[in-house]
């Protein structure tokens, strides 16, 4: 357990910040003070598993906004906003045929915020789908491709092909006319494709038109496979940002 | 390695560098944490500012029996159903993607060189390589698109107020080089079967026949445009002078290639009506059933 470096404590004002971030509960959970002191600024990143996907220190130009934009970091928070708002859509949606359209309208009507959560998950999973491709081209301009961080790039193009995925996926769910088409028209370009198009486009859809196997098939990818693969390339994306050695910078 | 590795961490001039970085760093927490936070909170606050004014689109259920005129799909794959209306399906729906992800994720590997990381465009020339990358690519699309939609003809036709040529029909569009040659009725249908020998292996027989004039426009044409273009363009900086590295070459392409792929993507988007008839946008009108 990582001991905490604790002020000398004199006045009230003292002994009521010892009472409420050095206590015996709090540091059961935090393991360091609050995080006041250089000393305990590192610990609460080196200690908490979340913070723990950065360095406890970061070069002073990695800070600046101009340097990455915060690109990657916001597709990241955009999938962690879809996969809350995505959850809660859950509640609400079923799908099936007969359903799925009926659930939207009353998400639309009927459920408080219901309409928000709706439109939220939908510019969310658009503005991630831009800022992954942005994020792309600011690697690129960077340089942080270049060695030894070419292996990331690879995964970070099978993210962005995974992105690409679930929002197609999920445009089908809505069960309106928009979605069946456009996953009509999405699906019949695999289609063409010669010898294996056929195949595969019949594997995805359930059939040979968009019907209720496809949609059974895209929810399923769509909340359960998709997620569960993204989320695997991503611990793996951003392990090997720190196993890299951070932010790429001039040598 | 490993000695020589001691030893560079032993010269004073690395220490020297090691205690000079350790002056440049800052910690995490609170500086980047906080832009962070800062940085998700103004999305969370834009994006539930948008989620309120502007609700999400939803038109009647779905009838498989009505269909849209035009149908799209989303928008990041209108690119690719704007190629479909140049090429073979095939080729814009499945062969050139692939391609385009292969070549996107191998870029690491045709470039190796540690030069130039961590700093925006850090070669000499690459702001300069980059502009002309997406000027090539931009201008060079919207050209071939304007080519399809038979600009020159409509052009000429409001220059001179009479026709276009009828012996130049051929250059309508591409699709015109199929259409109005005229191709010997033989070229239009080869029969492949007595290359194909697929019968000799127990398998049918695969009825293919092979369409010359269609061959060329489909696939030959769209292949070789989308091959040529980007050589032409290295060659031209290679000759010039403008790109030297590896990195020069690749920071030229890949403009282009981000400047074909909005383009495409915006045309698909705002500049296709019904029938996918290219129009300017504010003559395309909401799809009808």
């Amino acid at each position: 357990m990582a001991t905490t470096e604790r002020p000398e404590s004199r006045s009230m004002g003292d002994r009521l910040y010892d009472a409420l971030f050095h206590n015996y509960v709090w540091r059961s959970i935090f393991r360091s003070g609050y995080p006041n002191t250089p000393r305990n600024q590192m610990l609460v990143v080196a200690t908490n598993v979340f913070l723990h996907l950065h360095p406890t220190r970061i070069h002073r130009t990695h800070v600046k906004i101009t340097h990455t934009y915060c690109l990657g970091g916001l597709s990241f928070f955009l999938f962690l906003g879809l996969t809350i708002t995505g959850v809660l859509l859950m509640f609400y949606y079923v799908p099936s045929v007969e359903r799925a359209y009926e659930d939207i309208l009353h998400l639309e009507t009927d459920v408080r915020f219901g309409f928000l959560m709706r439109n939220l998950h939908r510019w969310m999973a658009h503005g991630m789908v831009i800022m992954v491709l942005m994020h792309m081209m600011r690697v690129f301009y960077t340089g942080a491709y270049k060695p030894p961080r070419e292996f990331n790039w690879v995964v970070g193009v099978v993210l962005l092909v995974l992105t690409l995925l679930l929002s197609f996926t999920g445009y089908l769910l809505p069960w309106d006319q928009l979605a069946f088409w456009a996953i009509t028209v999405g699906t019949n370009m695999v289609g063409s494709a010669p010898v294996l198009g056929p195949p595969n486009k019949f594997a995805l859809i359930g059939g040979f038109e968009v019907g209720p196997n496809a949609l059974i098939r895209f929810y399923t990818l769509h909340v359960m496979g998709l997620p569960l693969l993204a989320a695997t390339f991503m611990a793996v994306h951003f392990w090997r940002i720190r196993r890299d050695g951070g932010l790429a910078r001039p040598l | 390695m490993v000695a020589a590795a001691q030893e560079t961490a032993e010269s004073p001039a690395v220490r020297a560098k090691a205690r000079r970085a350790r002056d440049e760093e800052l910690l995490v927490w609170p500086d980047l944490v906080f832009v962070e936070f800062i940085a998700a909170m103004v999305f969370l606050l834009a994006l539930t500012a948008l989620s309120i004014t502007i609700d999400a689109p939803l038109l009647d259920r779905a009838n498989p029996a009505v269909t849209p005129n035009p149908s799209k799909a989303p928008w990041y794959f209108l690119n690719l159903q704007e190629l479909l209306l140049h090429m073979d399906p095939a080729l814009a729906g499945v062969i050139v993607p692939t391609v385009a992800l292969v070549a996107l994720g191998t870029i690491p590997y045709y470039d190796q060189s540690h030069e130039g990381q961590g700093e925006w465009l850090s070669t000499p020339n690459a702001w300069r390589l980059m502009w002309i990358g997406t000027a090539v690519g931009s201008i060079g699309s919207i050209l071939l698109i304007l080519f399809d939609a038979s600009i020159h003809v409509r052009i000429f036709e409001g220059l001179t107020h009479g026709k276009w040529p009828v012996a130049l029909n051929f250059i309508r569009t591409t699709r015109s080089l199929q259409n109005d040659l005229p191709w010997p009725a033989s070229m239009r249908d080869i029969n492949l079967d007595p290359f194909l020998r697929t019968d000799l292996l127990g398998l049918p027989k695969l009825g293919l026949s092979l369409d010359i004039p269609g061959l060329i426009v489909a696939q030959i044409i769209p292949v070789s445009t989308m091959i040529g273009l980007p050589i032409i363009l290295s060659i031209v900086l290679w000759k010039t002078g403008e790109a030297k590295t590896r990195r020069d070459h690749m920071i030229a392409q890949f403009a282009g290639f981000i400047a074909v792929y909005v383009v495409l993507t915006l045309v698909g988007t705002a500049f296709r009506g019904q029938g996918m008839e290219l129009l300017p946008p504010w003559l395309v009108k909401p799809p009808v059933s």
